[in-house]
């Protein structure tokens, strides 16, 4: 799928984290973005928005970014979700992708970091 | 590098009021060193060698080394070796001071050799220097009695300090920190890291500090105190706290998690067990980082 025709859902609770990512994403192509504040907010776009890519924060309130990576992969299994967090912990990189993430961004990110993790999981499909 | 400390040791001493710091700190930003003060530093001229080269160029129209190489104060390898040299940050603080009136050539030669000889600095290590001023900081507030809990204090303000430097820029000074059972918030943002032990933080300004703030830590430049303010203020101190919790589990196999930040605006926030406040002085204004491990 090409970048410009994917739907790019990001959650995270800070309003910048959001506009800095999508700043990043929209610099490389993309422009077809919907937000949320936090994990629940996350799953129920996910449901009704049905995008192709998923970025979520770790460390979000009312639901954190594993609960909501686990609760979209229940939803949809082949779900892309990317965990986007700058707690890169052993222990929170096992969570999330026990929980069903394809891949994991150390904040702060450079637009390398994004493009590349894009082309792996967008390009080619 | 060590603007940071070397400011802080001038208030100590009462040399500065916080103002002039302030003053010459942002001025800092505007100069570039100078020969003389270079040489100084080098220990390859006297305070009063400076000053008689200094008076001399006011009448000709020839540049320092030149004329300290005719008098015969430099040669012209030690002039190569310091344009060649490394700038410590701290001696363009004292070049300001010297400019600004507040030191002379020769108070700033005689602080230095102190400064040098009280803090041990043989070499620019930054990160030794750092943790033993930080070693020294802590175990001078703080009455552990666990000293495994004192180490992990020190890397955490280490880091702090580093994350400063690292996205907001190094133009600050730190003043010694300050215990305090309760803490009288302007606009605060709080996240508990825990886990295998618990800290506790707050990074708390005023609006006008948390737009400069904001900018520089986003790159963009903010004029009102918004949401994307607010949101830098709440992202840097989750970006610092998440990074000493990958620094913990990397190297020491601890597991840490964080709460997602908090506002407190205009608040008293009352402590059960003591917290301290480290102020951290930027030209923009001032902050307040308050933490406390348990």
């Amino acid at each position: 799928m090409d970048l410009e025709n994917a739907k790019i859902l990001i959650g995270d609770d800070s309003i910048l984290a959001r506009k800095q990512l999508k700043d990043c994403i929209a610099a490389l192509g993309g422009s077809n973005f919907i937000e949320a504040a936090n994990g629940q907010e996350a799953i129920d776009k996910y449901k009704s928005e049905q995008p192709d890519i998923v970025f979520l924060d770790i460390v979000m309130p009312i639901k954190d970014g594993i609960v909501a990576t686990q609760e979209i992969h229940d939803l949809n299994p082949k779900a892309c979700i990317i965990m986007v967090s700058s707690v890169g912990t052993i222990q929170q990189l096992k969570a999330a992708i026990e929980a069903g993430a394809k891949d994991f961004v150390q904040k702060p990110f450079s637009g390398d970091q994004v493009a590349a993790v894009l082309d792996a999981h967008l390009g080619g499909n | 590098m060590y603007t940071q400390f070397f400011g802080n040791y001038l208030l100590e001493k009462g040399i500065l009021t916080t103002s002039q710091l302030t003053d010459a700190l942002t001025e800092q930003s505007k100069v570039h060193i100078k020969l003389g003060t270079l040489a100084i530093h080098a220990g390859y001229m006297t305070a009063g060698e400076v000053d008689s080269v200094v008076v001399l160029q006011t009448h000709q129209d020839k540049k320092f080394g030149e004329l300290a190489i005719e008098e015969g104060y430099l040669t012209e390898e030690q002039v190569q070796d310091l344009l060649d040299s490394q700038t410590p940050d701290y001696l363009l603080l004292g070049q300001v001071l010297i400019e600004q009136g507040i030191l002379t050539n020769t108070q700033l030669e005689n602080l230095l050799i102190e400064y040098q000889s009280e803090n041990e600095i043989y070499d620019l290590d930054l990160s030794n220097f750092q943790k033993k001023k930080f070693d020294e900081m802590v175990s001078q507030i703080c009455e552990f009695s666990d000293s495994v809990q004192e180490e992990r204090l020190v890397e955490y303000l280490q880091l702090f300090v580093n994350n400063l430097i690292r996205f907001i820029g190094n133009d600050f000074t730190l003043l010694n920190p300050i215990p305090c059972n309760e803490y009288p918030s302007v606009y605060g943002v709080a996240q508990t890291v825990y886990g295998s032990f618990e800290l506790q933080s707050l990074l708390d300004t005023n609006e006008t500090t948390a737009i400069e703030f904001a900018s520089r830590y986003a790159n963009e430049s903010f004029s009102d105190f918004d949401e994307y303010v607010k949101a830098a203020l709440e992202d840097f101190l989750n970006l610092h706290n998440g990074l000493f919790n990958v620094n913990m589990s990397n190297e020491y196999s601890l597991e840490l998690m964080l709460t997602p930040p908090e506002a407190h605006i205009n608040e008293v926030i009352g402590y059960d067990a003591p917290h301290y406040i480290l102020p951290i002085i930027y030209p923009f204004g001032t902050l307040n980082f308050v933490f406390a491990i348990s």
